[in-house]
């Protein structure tokens, strides 16, 4: 459905030097620097699926996006959409995507929101049945209602987002690109929009693109991750796949807490070399191990033989770690699983 | 179906997605009532002016160029009706869209960017000329004498009013469009409202500049925006050879000036970076 091939997108940044003095330079000679935003990123994003591209600021992960709904075009590379090059197709692209931009409003900044909405059904030529439908689930789940006949500048940010994403969903599109779509909502209403995207993308099989530094987002919505690092993927896998690439795991566990704690460490480190033990509050301990010299089940059975364990588990891996893992090794295109 | 059919259809379809545009601009316009109320006395204001200050020409004399004082004075008037029906506002919204960086919500719909804007631009210029331009045209034909227009000045004045819309589309819409090089479209506008002011014949019509002003008024796009259709309305030519002439001059420019939009469009929206991520 998403197809990237070498795509590059490459920006000219003109330089000032500092002050009044290199503003007035400025002003007779430019000079710029050529900055890479996106460098040769090729994926490839089977229909269906819901996919995470994830990237530290600046990554280049809007610009990606920007090329991908044809605002932009590639500096050299190409990328296709639903079988178009959108940037090429721009118009016929638009109709078969959607799109939110979290900080920027594409509905209609002096109407109420139920008016951009009629706008849209118009602009798209969306049926009748789709409209009402759509309409109605949004209803429900995004409880669109309640912002009432107010004019979209005038919402909070948490009000228009809402709007954005449903918007965004109106005309059933077959991919949906979402930036940052949860920023500005609480809880209920975040876990709201996840649900619309889930709900969606089982019912009529969208294709999801999401960009979020949000991790809960990523977690609930997605089954694919991407990951971009200055430009370039450096990982496309499933989830599981990612955070099967960490290299610490952590056991926790709970035990009487009349044993001394400074022993219990001891013990831990000696009988499991390359641990590190650590109290985490009265009675509870936790041991981060490096894998794969040793597996949570070995901690694990080594734990429950030598103390009196009330409690025990082992999260998973947390993602902010793995991530920050991967854009530390710079690795080039590893492809980690199912493409 | 047969070949052309299917393809007025589309056309139809093609044209339909743009409606909204006009209903929306219009809503959009009425949440601002007072701008209607400022921009009413500012018309009325120039206009009893220059009224007044020809009268005081007339007071020395019967003529000046060829028009007679009802005759100026209608033509100052009208002139100020037709400056509110070109204040589309399409500079200023399409610079500030490309400078805030929101073109980019813009370009995901399945439509053409200018062709939208100039579908909002539409119910801007009608309200204007309504609801502000009608009220001043009435209140002065209530104070001074204004010559009546005849029939035929009529049926000239309605193509050169949609080619004085065009023009006036088309120059705002390139004059936004520079928002692509230069974030300071603001002063540029400047520079395009005086332009329009001097050059289109809004304060003075060409016949009576002086002649180099007025010669370089004629061989640019300005003066088909007030200048002519006002010509035509008022019977200031001679034969229906010349009439034609001017109409067929101000369409010229106004499909000139189109096709300029569309090639400035493409090009600026080629090289798009947006502001800001």
């Amino acid at each position: 459905m998403i197809v990237a091939e070498g795509l590059v997108k490459e920006f000219r940044r003109y330089e000032r030097g500092p002050g009044l003095r290199g503003s007035l330079a400025g002003l007779f000679t430019r000079r710029h620097q050529i900055v890479r935003a996106v460098a040769g990123v090729s994926f490839r994003i089977p229909a269906g699926t819901k996919v995470a591209y994830v990237g530290a600021n600046g990554a280049g992960k809007s610009t990606t996006i920007k090329l991908l709904t044809g605002i932009m075009r590639p500096t050299a590379g190409r990328c296709l959409v639903d079988g178009r090059e959108p940037y090429r197709e721009r118009r016929a692209t638009a109709t078969v995507i959607g799109a939110v931009f979290g900080h920027r409003s594409q509905l209609w900044w002096d109407l109420p929101v139920g008016d951009s909405f009629r706008i849209l059904r118009r602009v798209y030529d969306i049926p009748d049945p789709v409209y009402r439908h759509n309409m109605a689930r949004f209803r429900e789940l995004l409880d669109l209602d309640a912002l009432g006949t107010t004019p979209v500048r005038q919402l909070s940010l948490g009000q228009r987002m809402r709007a954005e994403v449903a918007a965004s969903l109106l005309h059933d599109p077959a991919v949906v690109f979402l930036d940052e779509p949860t920023i500005g909502l609480d809880l209920t209403l975040k876990e709201a929009v996840r649900a619309l995207i889930n709900q969606v993308n089982a019912e009529l099989g969208t294709t999801v693109m999401l960009t979020s530094h949000d991790i809960g987002d990523i977690g609930s919505i997605c089954d694919q991750v991407l990951v971009v690092n200055e430009g370039a993927v450096v990982h496309q896998g499933s989830m599981a796949d990612l955070l099967r690439t960490a290299d610490t795991r952590t056991v926790v566990f709970d035990h009487g807490a009349d044993r001394p704690v400074a022993g219990a460490l001891a013990l831990l480190e000696t009988g499991l070399p390359g641990v590190r033990a650590v109290p985490d509050g009265p009675g509870r301990i936790r041991v981060d191990f490096p894998v794969p010299r040793w597996s949570v089940r070995q901690v694990m059975a080594f734990v429950l033989e030598h103390f009196d364990v009330t409690e025990c588990f082992a999260p998973e891996p947390d993602l902010e770690t793995v991530l920050r893992r991967v854009y530390a090794t710079r690795a080039t295109v590893a492809t980690g699983g199912s493409g | 179906m047969t070949a052309p059919a299917v393809a007025a259809r589309r056309t139809g379809a093609g044209l339909r997605r743009y409606l909204p545009y006009v209903t929306s601009g219009l809503q959009g316009l009425l949440q601002y009532r007072i701008t209607f109320l400022v921009s009413g006395i500012t018309a009325a204001v120039t206009a009893g002016l220059l009224a007044y200050l020809w009268r005081e020409v007339f007071a020395a004399r019967d003529t000046v160029a060829g028009f007679d004082l009802a005759g100026i004075t209608t033509y100052v008037v009208l002139a100020q009706v037709l400056a509110l029906l070109q204040n589309n506002r399409v500079d200023e919204g399409v610079s500030a869209e490309i400078s805030r960086g929101d073109i980019a919500a813009v370009l995901i719909r399945p439509v053409s960017y200018p062709v939208s804007k100039f579908f909002a631009s539409l119910p801007v210029s009608v309200a204007n000329a309504v609801v502000v331009g009608v009220p001043v045209l009435g209140l002065y034909t209530l104070l001074l004498p204004l010559a009546a227009p005849t029939w035929s000045g009529l049926a000239l004045f309605g193509p050169a009013l949609v080619g004085s819309v065009l023009i006036a589309y088309a120059v705002n819409m390139l004059v936004g469009l520079a928002g692509f090089v230069s974030t300071n479209v603001w002063g540029l506008r400047t520079i395009k409202d005086s332009a329009v002011a001097l050059l289109a014949g809004q304060l003075v019509p060409l016949a009576v500049m002086p002649e180099p002003m007025a010669a370089v008024a004629r061989l640019l796009p300005f003066h088909g925006m007030v200048d002519s259709p006002l010509r035509l309305l008022l019977g200031r030519y001679s034969g229906a050879g010349e009439a034609v002439g001017i109409l067929a001059v101000q369409l010229g420019w106004a499909v000139a000036l189109l096709l300029a939009v569309a090639v400035v469009w493409r090009l600026a929206v080629r090289r798009l970076e947006v502001q800001g991520g």
